[in-house]
């Protein structure tokens, strides 16, 4: 049976995958990047957050492990490391969806913001902990700045182009549960 | 309604804790098997990159051509600064030129007289870039040249000027490579008047610096760098480009080669090289030396600059 509801949640999945791809090959065109150029925000982080702390339900764990797994790889990171941590921090706001629907926006920027850097923290610590080379730290945190900067206008683009909202009250999903 | 809430999510709950944690058990499992045994993971990675990238060619040429219009616009747009600049510029060109041809016949009847027998074997194969690493903390390039192609690992990279990088990571119809900028790039080279030997060393910046250098005051702003050959990764001679002195005085490289352009870039077949068979000594080297990449060399000279990179 496919009613609205669950037509909007697999649209909705498969528009965070067309988008992460989008993302990729923009990243991946041969348009000269120099070494020492300031790093961008990581769109992905802020699109997988905004998600999942408006609709959990968009987004299940193991199509965000896909997707960033994927970029792990294509990108030359370590793969699994990065992604584990998003994970950790998706499941972290999934498990408080009940608490954050309740927030404003401001705090929720604020959590945001707070499990961002502390997600670079703990990758960084990581890579310190297994002798890994690194990027200097402000170099690093210039991009975490920039998600952070980048978050509203993630939100704002959903909310208003991909009607991505906290569930209003007596809303209920595909299987006719409140939610 | 109570009711309806406790049904499913009862039972669900606690098993999909379960099953996430196995998730991220699992991603860091992978995250230690790529540390451990960097060499199978890189090759997954190689197999997956030749597959993924160039399926997005026919949507990245247009996207590119179109960036490069923009550019000729604005190179358009200044086109009578930049015609006065090329009149200065061809004036000292000219100057040059006779020189040049002095020297060049010069050279030719010096060669002649110690029957000099220039290496007939180092030809290359050319290639186009691909892709960019697509992270600003990696300085890499994927190039549509890979193992059909008879590239192998561990060969030089140049644009039409100076060296670029050097291969790392080949798949069948693309390769990886790292360039000079990279944080991981170690490169032996010497500089040029005083023969000074030191190694390149990657650091992630566009200019990179210059680290065991003997004797720095034998080296002055404007030397020439080349490649020295040593530890037999890289034909020696081939230009790497200029010292310049940054702020705090270190030394460091101004590159010849256009990274900002790079689009074509020619792989020198080095047969010399000795193969290497193991995907994995290229890109980690034993575990005592902490991080992936400089390439283990056959002999102690090059050993131990690799060493020294990491220290």
């Amino acid at each position: 049976m496919i009613d609205g509801a669950s037509r909007s949640v697999w649209l909705h999945r498969l528009l965070f995958i067309a988008i992460a791809l989008m993302l990729v090959f923009f990243r991946l065109l041969p348009l000269g990047s120099m070494a020492g150029d300031l790093p961008g925000p990581d769109f992905l982080l802020c699109i997988v957050f905004a998600w999942t702390m408006r609709r959990p339900d968009y987004l299940p764990a193991l199509l965000i492990t896909a997707v960033v797994l994927l970029d792990d790889m294509i990108l030359m990171r370590p793969p699994g490391l990065w992604t584990a941590l998003v994970i950790i921090a998706s499941e972290f706001v999934r498990a408080r969806v009940a608490l954050t629907r309740e927030l404003n926006f401001g705090v929720e920027w604020l959590l945001v913001a707070g499990m961002m850097v502390g997600m670079l923290l703990v990758y960084r610590i990581v890579f310190a902990i297994v002798l890994l080379p690194q990027p200097a730290f402000g170099f690093a945190m210039v991009q975490v700045l920039w998600s952070i900067m980048c978050y509203p206008v993630v939100v704002v683009l959903s909310r208003y182009l991909l009607d991505l909202h906290k569930p209003a009250m007596g809303e209920v999903d595909a299987y006719g549960r409140r939610m | 309604m109570a009711k309806n809430r406790t049904d499913p999510e009862e039972f669900s709950r606690p098993l999909r804790r379960v099953l996430v944690g196995l998730l991220v058990l699992f991603l860091l499992g992978l995250f230690f098997l790529w540390r451990i045994d960097s060499a199978r993971v890189e090759r997954f990675r190689t197999a997956l990159v030749d597959r993924f990238v160039p399926s997005f060619q026919w949507a990245s040429a247009p996207v590119t051509w179109g960036a490069g219009i923009a550019d000729d616009y604005q190179s358009y747009a200044r086109l009578y600064e930049q015609n006065q600049q090329l009149r200065e510029e061809l004036r000292q060109m000219k100057a040059w030129k006779e020189a040049a041809l002095q020297l060049e016949q010069k050279n030719a009847r010096l060669l002649d007289l110690v029957n000099v027998r220039l290496d007939p074997r180092l030809t290359h194969v050319t290639g186009v870039v691909l892709a960019d690493s697509g992270s600003p903390f990696r300085q890499s390039v994927l190039l549509n040249v890979g193992e059909r192609d008879g590239i192998r690992d561990g060969w030089a990279t140049m644009d039409g000027i100076g060296l670029v990088g050097r291969i790392s990571g080949v798949g069948g119809q693309t390769a990886r490579v790292i360039l000079l900028t990279d944080s991981n790039s170690r490169v032996p080279v010497s500089v040029q008047p005083s023969g000074q030997k030191a190694l390149l060393a990657g650091d992630n910046s566009a200019l990179p610096p210059l680290e065991f250098l003997e004797d720095n005051d034998a080296v002055r702003a404007g030397d020439i760098v080349i490649s020295s050959g040593d530890g037999g990764v890289f034909p020696a001679g081939l230009l790497v480009g200029n010292v310049v002195k940054d702020t705090d005085n270190r030394l460091r490289v101004a590159l010849s080669a256009d990274f900002q352009k790079l689009e074509f870039l020619r792989v020198l077949r080095s047969h010399e090289l000795v193969p290497i068979t193991d995907a994995g000594a290229l890109i980690a080297l034993p575990p005592v030396m902490g991080p992936p990449k400089p390439p283990v060399s056959p002999d102690p000279p090059g050993e131990a600059t690799a060493a020294g990179g990491n220290g």
